[in-house]
């Protein structure tokens, strides 16, 4: 599903180089859901980043679907982003000039669906979510654990192979996050392909497998079940 | 794909900024447009055709100096060495010099003893050299001869019986009719003055005066102190013969002050007002045209730099770089198009309000469909570079914490 071989990523101001990532190999198999921990400046985030075709690597091999994607041009990266990944990140991130309907519609219509179309995606992903009654209130007017459901239904209309989730109980309460944790299970139970950035221990065990990343480079690779994870030097 | 929907929505959220944009919009519209009909009638006013060739025409003035000057015989005589002075065309009397702000006009009915109902107009005492002088087109009927001249002392009325007219006077006069031998009283009476020709075009003395074009023409000449002659030369050729006749008018007779200027010199004075005009209210519509530029590239930098984190969000979710631009362009047409409706509507009643209490021209939807495309242009243009850098957003600014 995602293979990374050797990437690295720096990135050069006038007078310093910083490297992000370092010789940065991981591989993550189709229905897997991993957890990657690390701490703060380890380079989660860009790995995230470069996972998510958000940003190119500086170097290295990016197979996603068996495809090298490390070359892509920005445009070409925009259409992959749309029809392969979806995305939860910390602070939900939804438009709050739009309704929760025409949030999650926003990737839909870069999609090219027909009105039709994206209309049943969208009934179909609110139900999904247990928000179908509020289709039509704004962000604002939902707690964080709706509105991060809402972002999760905004990542699964497109029914993507791939969902990239950034913290995604970061700015949740306790039930909140054990709410919003359920609903990946169950969502990577269906099959679709999770990787989740958490600060977590918790939530890092209740993943397949947990990646450590200290200083741009994967640390350990263990299953979690067995041995929590740790860093390995 | 088009997101007028969720935008129309996400601008009502947010309507006093844009509202203000589009209000600003529409009180330009408003502005320029209302410039652009009052610039058009200028420009119309200045480039009308006079009837005159005023390029090759020289305009003399003379002041005799002695008391009981004969000006009678100076005037056959200043003619005929004018008519044989190299590169001379035809030179010809008059009381005024046409198009020089300077000029006589009387009320002309068509009645005698009428006091009702007449037509104003300009009026010349000249000779039958006239018309080919400044190069009028006579159209119907005949010229003046030479016999027909009435010489007047300065406060004699002379029975003058023939006239030659414009067509726009002969128009007013006899609406539909054909004017030649048709008589024309002046305001004093009952004496006809037959219209015995019809110039194409001439306009008169003041050029702001609606009745420019109502020109009247009389073989009169007066014994005043003073005169003024009028020479067409070949053309290219008036500066040359300038530098001559002065000198040559002042060897025949050194009795007298001789002022020369150029027609097109009047000309030029007499449209100085609407020139200058012209040029202030162009230089206010593009000062006003870049100001509005200037709010809507900063309102638009503005929006997004507010909206960074979001544009980053709709880029990881799909979005390309031209879906991006094409969003800020498309939101950017959706206030100027509600600016130039609200702008458009003010235009009318504006330019309503100065055709009623200034006499401006009427502002049509041809000129006002062109100042709303161009303001329209003018708010893409100035959309565009903010929403080139929008597109420039990274998509991984969504994943970034501040």
């Amino acid at each position: 599903m995602l293979k990374m071989n050797n990437v690295r990523k720096s990135f050069r101001t006038d007078t310093i180089e910083t490297h992000a990532l370092r010789d940065f190999s991981l591989e993550v198999k189709e229905g897997e859901f991993v957890s990657v921990t690390g701490p703060s400046g380890s380079g989660k985030t860009t790995f995230l980043n470069i996972a998510g075709l958000l940003e190119p690597p500086t170097g290295g091999e990016y197979l996603l679907d068996g495809d090298d994607v490390s070359n892509l041009n920005d445009r070409q990266r925009s259409h992959l982003r749309n029809e392969k990944i979806g995305f939860i990140f910390q602070g939900f991130n939804l438009i709050p000039d739009l309704t929760l309907f025409d949030n999650i519609d926003v990737p839909l219509r870069y999609r090219g669906f027909s009105a039709k179309e994206r209309r049943k995606r969208i009934e179909k992903v609110l139900e999904q979510v247990g928000l179908s009654a509020r289709a039509k209130h704004l962000p604002a007017q939902l707690s964080g654990g709706q509105q991060q459901r809402i972002a999760i239904a905004r990542a699964l209309a497109g029914e993507p192979r791939f969902l990239l989730a950034d913290e995604p109980t970061g700015n949740l309460d306790s039930l909140m996050a054990r709410q919003v944790m359920e609903l990946l299970e169950f969502i990577n139970e269906w099959g679709t392909t999770i990787v989740m950035v958490t600060h977590d221990p918790e939530l890092a065990r209740r993943a397949h497998r947990n990646i450590q990343i200290v200083d741009g480079q994967v640390c350990d690779l263990r299953a979690v079940p067995e041995q929590p994870a740790a860093v390995s030097v | 794909m088009l997101e007028l929907k969720p935008m129309l929505s996400a601008l009502w959220r947010n309507k006093a900024s844009a509202l203000l944009i589009a209000l600003q919009l529409a009180l330009t519209l408003a502005i320029i447009s209302n410039i652009v009909v009052i610039v058009q009638d200028r420009i119309e006013k200045i480039e009308r055709p006079t009837g005159i060739t005023v390029e090759d025409i020289i305009a003399l003035n003379f002041m005799a100096i002695p008391q009981n000057y004969d000006m009678t015989g100076a005037i056959a005589a200043d003619l005929e060495l004018l008519r044989a002075l190299p590169y001379v065309k035809d030179a010809t009397v008059t009381n005024q010099v046409p198009l020089s702000q300077s000029g006589s006009a009387g009320t002309f009915y068509t009645q005698p003893n009428q006091e009702i109902g007449g037509e104003n107009s300009n009026y010349y005492n000249t000779d039958p050299h006239f018309i080919d002088t400044l190069g009028l087109n006579l159209v119907a009927g005949r010229n003046f001869t030479d016999a027909e001249i009435q010489f007047s002392d300065p406060n004699e009325s002379p029975e003058i019986a023939v006239a030659l007219v414009t067509q726009q006077f002969a128009e007013k006069l006899y609406p539909g009719q054909d004017p030649i031998g048709k008589p024309l009283f002046d305001g004093s009476g009952s004496n006809p003055i037959e219209i015995i020709g019809v110039v194409e075009r001439h306009l008169g003395a003041w050029v702001g005066w609606s009745n420019a074009g109502n020109v009247a023409f009389f073989p009169s000449i007066k014994n005043t102190q003073d005169t003024n002659y009028l020479i067409r030369t070949e053309p290219g050729k008036r500066d040359q013969v300038l530098k001559a006749l002065v000198q040559k008018l002042s060897e025949r007779d050194p009795q007298r002050v001789i002022k020369t200027k150029v027609l097109s010199e009047y000309v030029a004075r007499s449209y100085a007002r609407d020139n200058l005009m012209v040029k202030v209210l162009s230089i206010v519509a593009a000062m006003l045209s870049f100001i509005v530029a200037l709010g809507i590239v900063g309102l638009t930098i503005f929006w997004i730099n507010q909206r960074a984190k979001q544009i980053g969000v709709r880029r990881a979710l799909g979005a390309t770089r031209t879906n991006i631009s094409r969003y800020f362009l498309l939101e950017n047409s959706l206030i100027a198009g509600t600016g130039i409706a609200i702008g458009s509507a003010a235009a009318l009643i504006v330019n309503q309000s100065m055709v009623r209490d200034y006499s401006q021209p009427e502002l049509t939807l041809m000129p006002l469909a062109i100042c709303a495309l161009l303001v329209l242009l003018v708010s893409l243009a100035a959309a565009l570079t903010p929403a080139i850098r929008a597109a420039n957003i990274s998509p991984a600014t969504a994943t970034r914490s501040v």
